[in-house]
């Protein structure tokens, strides 16, 4: 089904036009999507650093979120589009992998938690600066959900050497 | 002499740890991606510093106080990317260093630390006039400037490290100066994966 799709992509005329000019556009989005992790990943580490008391301890929890909220809002929808462009110019080798699903499973699950996060803080602004934040479950929460944006950052590596899953990756099939 | 840093390559390459990595389905991905987070930290804590200085963000607060929270993250995940980096380079050494892209980005990875030393000789200096300022002087703003090009220079030359030394375009070295698309076409967007079995004597 997957492959199907994925088959029938590659020959549509914006994924033949990248593949036509994959010498330079492919690595270009590639990079951008890089800077996007790194906007993405910088804003969450700067936030956890706060959860944890580590950084930034002359400003409130609100205060940060504030500073880093809209930058890692804006990262993902960098993220996406680049991503999307991605699956565009090479469809077969993104969406036939083990890595890429697992990756968007634990996309998902981040945006989850990252939206839960943003929308108590709003409700609870005074009990998450006061209490929730010196408890040792949120901060170990916290730890758990950077954790997940490592491993989406190594997913989506590995899209590049889905061999490695052995038979849970569909590309040894084909 | 060039003979001697041929020999040096290629004894680095025949060593035991980069026959191991060669040798290993996993050891090389999961270098590579955690040269990715290391330098996703690297690049997202140093944009973070530069948009202050800059005026861009963060305008509200103390730079000493921001500097000495963030910059020692920073050079943490410095340090991991120059590991993870260095062990890929004895994967494949010689083509490594010969590549166009991967000698740009050791240039504009000496040029930052040029330009951070050049903040630290003149703006560096005066912090305690300018801590609290939305934005420090223009030396300092052309440090951050260039310090956020050279960044996405280095990340964009890295990633075409990738799509230049795997098998297929490493065997002939490619004359530089060429036009881009000849450059690059025809070879596998796999970025690097198959470094490892080249062998290319």
């Amino acid at each position: 089904m997957v492959k199907q799709f994925a088959e029938w992509l590659s020959t549509t005329s914006p994924s033949v036009f990248i593949q036509n000019h994959n010498g330079w556009v492919i690595p270009t989005i590639q990079s951008i999507h890089i800077i996007g992790i790194a906007v993405v990943l910088g804003s969450v580490f700067m936030i956890y650093l706060r959860i944890l008391g580590w950084a930034g301890m002359d400003q409130t929890l609100r205060q940060t979120t504030s500073r880093f909220g809209p930058w890692l809002t804006g990262g993902l929808y960098l993220m996406l589009a680049t991503g999307v462009l991605m699956v565009i110019g090479e469809p077969v080798r993104e969406l036939v992998t083990f890595s890429f699903w697992l990756k968007m499973f634990l996309v998902a699950v981040s945006t989850v938690f990252a939206a839960a996060f943003q929308v108590s803080l709003r409700k609870h602004e005074q009990r998450w600066e006061e209490t929730l934040i010196k408890r040792r479950s949120i901060q170990g929460l916290a730890i758990l959900t950077f954790l997940i944006w490592v491993c989406i950052i190594i997913l989506g590596r590995l899209i590049a050497y889905d061999h490695i899953w052995g038979p849970w990756s569909p590309a040894t099939k084909a | 002499m060039p003979m001697d840093i041929d020999a040096l390559l290629k004894s680095l390459e025949a060593s035991g740890l980069a026959t191991r990595i060669r040798d290993s389905v996993y050891l090389f991905p999961m270098i590579e991606s955690t040269h990715v987070i290391g330098l996703a930290l690297v690049f997202g804590t140093i944009a973070i510093i530069d948009l202050r200085l800059l005026g861009l963000a963060s305008t509200h607060r103390s730079f000493q106080r921001m500097a000495s929270d963030i910059l020692k993250w920073t050079w943490a995940a410095f340090v991991l990317t120059v590991l993870t980096g260095s062990l890929m380079f004895t994967t494949n050494a010689a083509v490594y260093y010969h590549n166009l892209f991967f000698r740009t980005k050791m240039l504009l990875l000496a040029l930052s630390g040029i330009n951070m030393l050049f903040f630290e000789l003149t703006a560096g200096r005066t912090i305690h006039r300018w801590d609290q300022a939305p934005s420090a002087p223009r030396a300092a703003r052309a440090v951050a400037a260039l310090s956020l090009a050279m960044w996405i220079g280095i990340i964009c030359m890295g990633r075409l490290i990738g799509f230049t030394t795997s098998r297929a375009a490493a065997a002939p070295t490619p004359p530089a100066g060429v036009n881009f698309d000849d450059f690059l076409q025809g070879t596998p967007s796999d970025n690097g994966t198959q470094t490892t079995p080249a062998q290319h004597k």
